[in-house]
């Protein structure tokens, strides 16, 4: 790959990009810009209510309720009628000092709801007496310790506690704490404070556990939630700028656009790279202002850059199978929509288990924590998704000439055309599987996520059947897609070989699973489910079988399907499902060996 | 089809997204513990009765504050309150609380109730020093605590997502077949423009109702009553094809795709940004639909959708037959 090659293109694609800015859109565009600003602050300034109006209360003026319940805009005050009440139409009657309260989920909620109301009414009304330690006669002085010799969450594998910040050049550790008299003096070693004032309040929550005094009502509770928002930063803009990008890459595919480019003495690497360039310096530059206006550093933007990179290449290889601006519309909504899901629910989980370090954005809501992250973690959360993009830009770059740019196909035909151009052999067709295990990585570890949730002993069995799915359509679609271009001969006995080469390429990229022990996830039942390549302990015999059992499962189960798609799609399908429960079973087996 | 599909994607992310929002919002829906307070200090009976009358702690007394902190470092007790009389008779509550576990913000949550219920009794206690009395705080229930932002933040978000979607497909439809010239090749054939253009409308906003139905059913699937449906899907109904419309109309007098979808966007970003200045904006009109509770101003904000619909639709047939020469 030529950089001067590649870096002209880039100017071009910089060049046509400005002269599509002329001076309509620019105009239109500082408009929209100055009113959604003055929208926005109007916004901001006034009050947006979006829970006005949910609760019917009848309440008489002469109950002390009264001023509370009209004071909140989430009640509708209404007549204390108890008829009303009795036919529903009322969530909560106050009368004669008693409330009653509609038996049924709403009401309960009203209630709920009425119970802060009255705690924040009082607040605010008592702020005015002259008797103030009889109207706050509670005062808090909130401090946080870590308990020696416990260990909590400890997710950053070897990377000590890290649960207090400080030491990383993080923000300057301003924090209360330390000025307050820390109770006891058995060890415990106070938190230095991880806030700092330089961050902005989300939702007027402060974000980090930091000390805190005054009355009950004013104790915040610590929220990584203000953190993971800010996170979220991170990720929004890059939605707009793919768009962008994806509309400049089908822009190259229609009407022939993008042919003077392939008939230029520039490789379709080299032309692909230069027209992603611009796109991914602006995706950086805005994550660089982003952890410059947040607080964080550059570990947040260094956890960024591997979601830029998978952004920018499905939403390419979605623009090369698209053939409209209509579908790529869709298929870049999923995508958006399909990574928001995958960065955003584990980083929900930050401080609650390791399984949240799939997502890069934990690393970034860690960073912003003021909390250490270790090599290993980081690569954990990294690593799948770098490689992701990689393959996703050879799938692209694959299909990125004359017969398949300016052909009109339906998308999953396009989508084995991409595979099929990637396979020549039998050893093509083991690179291809094994360029696909970071995205069964990725897969698997979203599927656990998701499944956190569950009790444990549906989620194990769902797990292992829900891994053997994904396992047996990365070792065989692209044997499929290779049969349906004619790569190989249709016999069984290719078929058998072209499968063989398929499960031995997983069985050696899964090697890569390997890291996922630098964090120490197969230490939770699930990721023991998962992950449970070989373990040491034991007797040999035991050993060796783990060790080259996994081998004869994929070289059977690829080599079934590899005979099933080389006699058409249903057949395929049926091997498929086949190859699916055996590796079920075998994993049943295998998890219940260990157990 | 595909639109569907990504709407039920977007579904188990978004529910996914509610228990994992509120699990972090209100930590103590989750755990299933109490949490424990170790209490020592001056004043600690009534802090006690305090945790009796909660279901989320309770109160275990120690006699030195040594004593409570071992425990705490231990790891006996989630949390010590140490409590002191202030000379201005206040009670100061030294509270200490674990750092860098994810128990903390359900502890803290805890705490703050308990503290807050502790004052009230205090406050009840003086309130002959008090000018006005305090309103009796409400026994707590048990109540989900995302009865509220089921109705007000996630059933808007379902059922709008599938309205912003549907117009932005509807803009590339037409632009794009202008811009690739086979709008061309259809007017040929003795359909109108006006037709086309009515059929690419009914195409973008006909599937929305459709989707929130859809939503709708799946959420009383979980146990979430919707009422007004009805009125519900009208309003989206009326919502999609004003939306639809304005940006059908954007992209026949515009004819380029990118400067049309690029107004539709940031005019509907626009758009929408304003709306939520009005007293009962389009979320809010949702949730009171949906909840039950809708009022006078809900259904003149249906009305006004309706309105607002019609005008649209006028506006692009006008908008066309200019085209249309």
């Amino acid at each position: 790959m030529n950089p001067s090659t590649v870096l002209r293109i880039a100017r071009w694609e910089v060049l046509k990009g400005a002269g599509a800015l002329d001076r309509r859109r620019i105009v239109a565009g500082v408009l929209a810009l100055v009113v959604a600003g003055a929208i926005g602050g109007a916004v901001a300034g006034g009050d947006v209510t979006h829970d006005a109006g949910l609760y019917r209360v009848g309440v008489s003026p002469d109950t002390p309720f009264h001023g509370p319940v009209s004071d909140d805009p989430t009640f509708v005050v209404e007549e204390p009628d108890r008829a009303a009440f009795e036919s529903g139409d009322l969530d909560l009657l106050i009368s004669g000092g008693t409330i009653h309260v509609r038996n049924d989920r709403k009401g309960r909620a009203a209630l709920a709801e009425l119970r802060t109301t009255v705690l924040r009414y009082n607040d605010r009304t008592l702020a005015g007496e002259p008797n103030q330690s009889a109207a706050f006669p509670v005062e808090v002085n909130l401090v946080y310790e870590t308990r020696d010799g416990e260990t909590t969450a400890d997710v950053g594998g070897g990377g000590g506690d890290s649960s207090s910040g400080g030491d990383d050049g993080g923000p300057a550790d301003g924090g209360q704490s330390g000025d307050t008299t820390a109770p006891g003096g058995t060890g415990g070693d106070s938190s230095g404070g991880t806030g700092d004032s330089s961050l902005p309040n989300v939702g007027g929550q402060p974000l980090f556990s930091s000390g805190q005094s005054g009355s009950p009502g004013d104790i915040q509770p610590p929220f990584p939630f203000g953190a993971l928002v800010l996170a979220f930063l991170f990720v929004v803009p890059m939605n707009f700028v793919v768009q962008a990008y994806g509309a400049s890459v089908l822009r190259e595919r229609i009407d022939r656009r993008g042919e003077l480019l392939l008939v230029s003495p520039a490789s379709p690497g080299e032309i692909v790279a230069g027209k992603t360039l611009p796109y991914f310096a602006v995706m950086i530059a805005i994550a660089v202002a982003t952890a410059v206006w947040v607080g964080g550093g550059p570990l947040s933007i260094a956890a960024v850059v591997p979601i830029a990179l998978v952004f920018l290449a499905s939403t390419f290889v979605a623009a090369m199978f698209a053939r409209s601006y209509k579908e790529l519309t869709f298929l870049t909504v999923t995508i958006s929509v399909g990574l928001t899901a995958f960065l955003f629910v584990p980083a929900v989980f930050t401080e609650v288990t390791p399984i949240a370090l799939i997502s890069p954005l934990s690393v970034v809501v860690r960073d912003l924590l003021g909390e250490a992250v270790a090599p290993g973690a980081y690569l954990f959360a990294t690593l799948p998704l770098y490689l992701s993009a990689v393959v996703l830009f050879l799938l692209g770059v694959g299909v990125y000439r004359e017969e398949d740019m300016f052909t009109q196909r339906p998308v999953h035909l396009k989508a084995l055309d991409a595979f099929a151009s990637r396979i020549r052999s039998a050893k093509g067709v083991a690179a291809v599987t094994a360029a696909l295990i970071p995205f069964v990585f990725v897969g698997e570890l979203l599927l656990i996520a998701l499944l956190y949730a569950l009790p444990l002993e549906v989620t194990i069995p769902l797990l292992l059947v829900a891994i053997a799915a994904v396992e047996e359509l990365a070792k065989s679609v692209h044997v499929y897609a290779g049969y349906v271009h004619e790569r190989f001969q249709r016999s069984a006995g290719a078929a058998v070989a072209v499968g063989a080469a398929s499960g031995l390429g997983f069985f050696l990229g899964e090697k890569l699973t390997a890291i996922a022990r630098l964090v120490q996830l197969p230490e939770l039942p699930l990721g023991e489910a998962a992950f449970t390549t070989v373990s040491g302990p034991g007797d040999a015999g035991l050993a060796v079988l783990l060790l080259f059992a996994p081998l004869a499962l994929h070289v059977v189960t690829a080599g079934t399907t590899a005979v099933g798609a080389s006699r058409g799609a249903r057949r395929y399908l049926a091997t498929y499902l086949a190859a699916v429960a055996l590796h079920a079973t075998y994993n049943l087996v295998v998890v219940s060996l260990v157990a | 089809m595909l639109a569907l599909l990504i709407q039920l994607f977007v579904a188990a992310f978004a529910s996914f997204l509610v228990v994992g929002l509120v699990s972090m919002y209100d930590p103590g829906s989750v755990g299933g513990n109490d949490v424990d307070v170790g209490v020592a200090g001056d004043e600690t009976e009534l802090l006690r009765t305090a945790a009796q009358d909660d279901d989320g702690v309770s109160a275990e007394p120690f006699d030195t504050r040594e004593a409570a902190m071992e425990a705490f470092e231990r790891g006996d007790v989630d949390t010590v309150v140490l409590t002191e009389r202030l000379d201005d008779g206040r009670i100061q509550a030294n509270v200490t609380a674990p750092d860098g576990s994810f128990r903390t913000t359900m502890v803290v949550v805890e705490l703050r109730d308990l503290l807050q219920e502790y004052e009230t009794t205090l406050r009840d206690q003086r309130s002959t020093h008090l000018e006005r009395t305090p309103v009796p705080l409400p026994d707590t229930v048990d109540s989900t605590p995302y009865f509220g932002f089921t109705y007000t933040v996630l059933l808007p978000l379902l059922l709008f997502l599938p309205v912003f979607i549907g117009g932005s497909v509807a803009v590339d439809s037409l632009a794009e077949e202008i811009e690739r010239g086979t709008l061309e090749l259809l007017r040929v054939s003795p359909t109108s423009l006006s037709a086309i253009v009515d059929g690419k409308l009914l195409a973008a906003a006909l599937p929305v109702p459709a989707q929130a139905a859809l939503w709708i059913a799946l959420l009383r699937f979980n146990g979430t009553e919707v009422a007004n449906v009805p009125e519900l899907l009208a309003f989206v109904t009326a919502l999609a094809t004003a939306v639809a419309a304005v940006g059908l109309g954007v992209a026949v007098v515009l004819r380029d795709r990118r400067l049309a979808q690029f107004l539709y966007s940031s005019g509907l970003l626009v758009l929408f940004g304003a709306t939520l200045l009005l007293p009962e904006n389009p979320p809010n009109v949702v949730a009171r639909f949906a909840v039950g509770t809708p009022g006078p101003g809900t259904y003149a904000s249906l009305a006004g959708a309706v309105v607002l619909a019609a005008v649209a639709v006028a506006g692009l047939r006008a908008a066309t037959r200019r085209v249309d020469v």
